[in-house]
């Protein structure tokens, strides 16, 4: 076989995608293990009892999600099995809204709203919808807003009114809760924190 | 003609209508960027957005099975097996279609439940369609490949580039199934997700199209199968050497360990490098073939299809693959820049010199030329340029602003959103969309009447003479 | 990083500005093309060497320096291939 045989090329076809795949399914054995609840990066889905920050973590030299004590959503303490079931409820909100064709999720979707990955630490619940919807803790006014955006909104471009019930709107506060602590490597970067420095 | 290229014919028509929608559905999301309020809560971003990526998947998808049943009875010498059937399923493919878009514009949402997934929207980026439709869409690949399969068995015979191509199509639909599930944890969602999306468009895709050139070339410019053929392996090897674990550039921000930094980085960097081969095989073919072209818009959309390819997935891809800077290009317009580069320059030029080359036998021209395919090249590249180029100064402004400066918040968001660069941007988009949407109109022009001409004046020419009426 | 990531673009645009220009030299056995792509690859290295002094990391620096070495004999080793694969039909009647 010389180099000018189609066999030639297509043992190396052949053989290096075997390779690569062999490879893949590996890793992603791996990574499936990463990302499960409980796994390495991803938190078991009643984080949302606990309060959750972004440091940066000079040891990893980036920023990381920081799982503190105590800090019930809604008043409630969810057992394992309810926060799983109400995570079950948020995701199938974010789908049958398609969230995603406005939102980004880890950076993915579309860009013509914010990015929710860390949205549940974003100071403007505090200091813009808690004002305005007389909440008085954050979570309430995330579910407000999201049952009536047209009633509070913030600038030039709206979001439309999805027709979101209270369930529905308390399944997806406790959603975004629960993503905001898990391990991105840093993604976004310094996430509430101004830069006053190019980088 | 065999009769499963009258039904290429058919598929080509409907990619070409899906086609104009996407046009359309782009310029309405367009526009929503530029007026606020525009629509709200009549027909939202979200819909519009919607409508304009999963048309472009279906029209493409629509021009790759196109192109196959143009090419396959050629390659096996006999009628496709099945092609009854395959009619049929062309049509409930088209009806499917339609009501799922007109679900999306007319019922739009449904409660949080499973049978809003079932019928309305299953809101995952290019396959929000409903279960129902997706099972559709599965009968009718699943149909094609039948077809594909039972003519080779039939012919006896298996040609390289058929072999491939069948290959290709095991993993190409069975990476369809995870449009089916609705998993709980956004990162294993995303996981499977990209499965789909990236061994499509930078896997089975990248194959599909590789065959389809394969066979365009042998009509196009006479090359032999040899070579042709030697070239796909070449092709496949590069590609899937590196774009089966340059998936990982998907993995950096999603949950997953932090080695696909560097896997997923260095595989993508890798990317570039068999389309650079791409591009001196279409300079070479083109530099010792050009003379023997008898259809120029076929001949310049596959030269447009190899250097489009290189510069939109290659060049503006590699700007943005590296872990470091995609921290802070991640989910901005710089994405939608190189994804709109992308895809046209890898899949849109390629599916539309197919159906040049295919009108070129329907209407049995000798040699196919015009005056509007120049313009509408024109037009189309240069809106497309433009539309890639002001996506990339909103991008530049928004990684810059709402990343690196501002932290990401909404209050980044809405700054980056208002900035001068950005907002100057995102109107030139739409007006290169516009620019786009004309050339998409002198194609359909061209593409209806090109090759006909002839026929016509032949037919006139007795009367003029005073022949019999 | 707008600036890293401008050359990482323009890195990847002269790498196929110089296969291409290449090519077009070879086809028309022009001197003065060939030249320019040769220019087009020293533009690229150049790209390459004002990369070494960003925030990069060492290891992707040390890939780009091992990609600006494998693009100089792609074209090249591309024609020279195509040229041997086409000469059997050449030789055909």
């Amino acid at each position: 076989m010389d180099a000018s045989d189609p066999a030639f090329w297509r043992a190396g076809a052949i053989s290096s995608t075997l390779v690569m795949l062999v490879v893949l399914a590996f890793l992603t054995v791996d990574s499936l293990a990463t990302i499960k609840p409980g796994g390495a990066n991803v938190p078991h889905y009643n984080v949302i009892n606990k309060e959750i920050s972004y440091e940066f973590d000079s040891v990893a030299s980036r920023y990381r999600p920081v799982i503190g004590g105590e800090q019930l959503l809604f008043g409630r303490r969810y057992s394992a099995e309810e926060a799983e079931n109400t995570m079950r409820l948020g995701k199938l909100v974010i789908q049958s809204r398609n969230c995603m064709n406005c939102h980004t999720f880890f950076g993915n979707g579309a860009y013509y709203a914010p990015d929710l990955t860390k949205a549940w630490l974003d100071p403007a619940w505090q200091q813009m919808w808690m004002p305005m919807t007389q909440a008085t803790s954050r979570e309430e006014a995330i579910a407000m807003f999201l049952m009536n955006p047209d009633k509070y909104p913030t600038w030039r471009r709206q979001m439309p009114n999805l027709g979101i019930t209270r369930p529905e709107a308390e399944a997806v506060v406790a959603y975004l809760k629960w993503m905001s602590a898990v391990e991105t490597n840093g993604f976004p970067i310094h996430f509430g924190h101004i830069q006053t420095n190019n980088k | 003609m065999f009769r499963s290229q009258h039904l290429a014919l058919k598929y080509f028509a409907a990619a070409m209508t899906l086609f104009g929608i996407m046009v359309l559905a782009g310029l309405l999301a367009s526009t929503h960027y530029v007026q606020d309020g525009f629509l709200l809560n009549k027909l939202d971003f979200s819909i519009t957005k919607t409508l304009h990526i999963d048309t472009m998947i279906i029209w493409l998808l629509m021009g790759f099975i196109g192109s196959v049943y143009w090419f396959l009875p050629v390659e096996l010498e006999r009628e496709t097996e099945g092609v009854r059937l395959a009619e049929v399923m062309f049509w409930i493919f088209c009806v499917a279609v339609a009501i799922v878009a007109l679900v999306f514009i007319f019922v739009q949402y449904g409660p949080a439940t499973e049978m809003s997934l079932w019928f309305i929207n299953q809101g995952r980026k290019y396959v929000e369609a409903p279960r129902w439709a997706a099972i559709g869409i599965v009968a009718v690949v699943l149909v094609f490949v039948y077809n594909v399969v039972a003519t080779a068995i039939k012919a006896g015979r298996i040609t390289g580039i058929m072999a491939v191509l069948m290959v290709d199509l095991i993993p190409l639909f069975g990476l369809y199934l995870i449009a089916f599930p609705s998993i709980t944890n956004m990162s294993e969602d995303q996981y499977w997700w990209w499965w789909l999306v990236h061994l499509w468009v930078e896997a089975t895709w990248e194959i599909l199209i590789g065959c389809i050139m394969a066979l365009a070339l042998m009509q196009l410019l006479g090359t032999s199968r040899r070579i042709v053929e030697t070239w796909l392996y070449i092709e496949v090897g590069l590609v899937l050497g590196t774009g089966i674990l340059g998936l990982g550039h998907h993995y950096f921000w999603i949950g997953t360990p932090s080695y696909w930094l560097g896997i997923g980085g260095l595989f993508s960097a890798l990317e570039p490098l068999p389309l650079l081969g791409m591009v001196v095989h279409a300079v070479y073919d083109a530099g010792t073939h050009r003379m023997k072209t008898t259809n120029k818009p076929a001949f310049f959309w596959v030269l447009a299809e190899a250097f489009g390819n290189f510069l939109g997935g290659g060049v503006f891809g590699f700007m943005m693959t590296l872990p470091q800077i995609n921290l802070f290009t991640h989910g901005t317009q710089w994405t939608v820049s190189h994804g709109h580069f992308a895809f046209w320059g890898a899949y849109g030029c390629g599916i539309i010199a197919v159906i040049y080359l295919a009108l070129q036998k329907a209407r049995s021209v000798q040699m196919l030329d015009s005056v509007a395919w120049k313009w509408s090249f024109a037009l189309l590249n240069t809106g497309m340029l433009g539309m890639v180029g002001a996506l990339l100064v909103s991008g530049i402004s928004q990684a810059f602003y709402e990343r690196a400066m501002g932290g990401s918040t909404l209050q980044a968001f809405i700054a980056a959103q208002n900035n001068v660069w950005f907002v100057q941007g995102i109107v030139m988009r739409l007006v290169f969309g516009l620019v786009f949407a004309a050339g998409y109109v002198m194609l359909m022009v061209d593409l209806l009447r090109i090759g006909k001409r002839r026929a016509v004046s032949e037919t006139l020419a007795p009367r003029v003479a005073g022949g019999p009426a | 990083m707008v600036a890293t990531s401008l050359l990482l673009g323009t890195f990847v645009l002269m790498a196929g500005c110089y296969g291409a220009l290449y090519c077009f030299a070879r086809l028309r056995r022009d001197r003065r093309l060939a030249h320019v792509a040769v220019a087009c690859y020293v533009l690229q290295a150049i790209t390459a060497a004002l990369l070494m002094v960003t925030a990069l990391d060492f290891w992707w620096k040390a890939l780009l320096l091992a990609s600006l070495a494998a693009y100089w004999p792609i074209p090249p080793l591309t024609w020279r291939f195509l040229e041997r694969l086409h000469i059997p039909e050449e030789q055909m009647p």
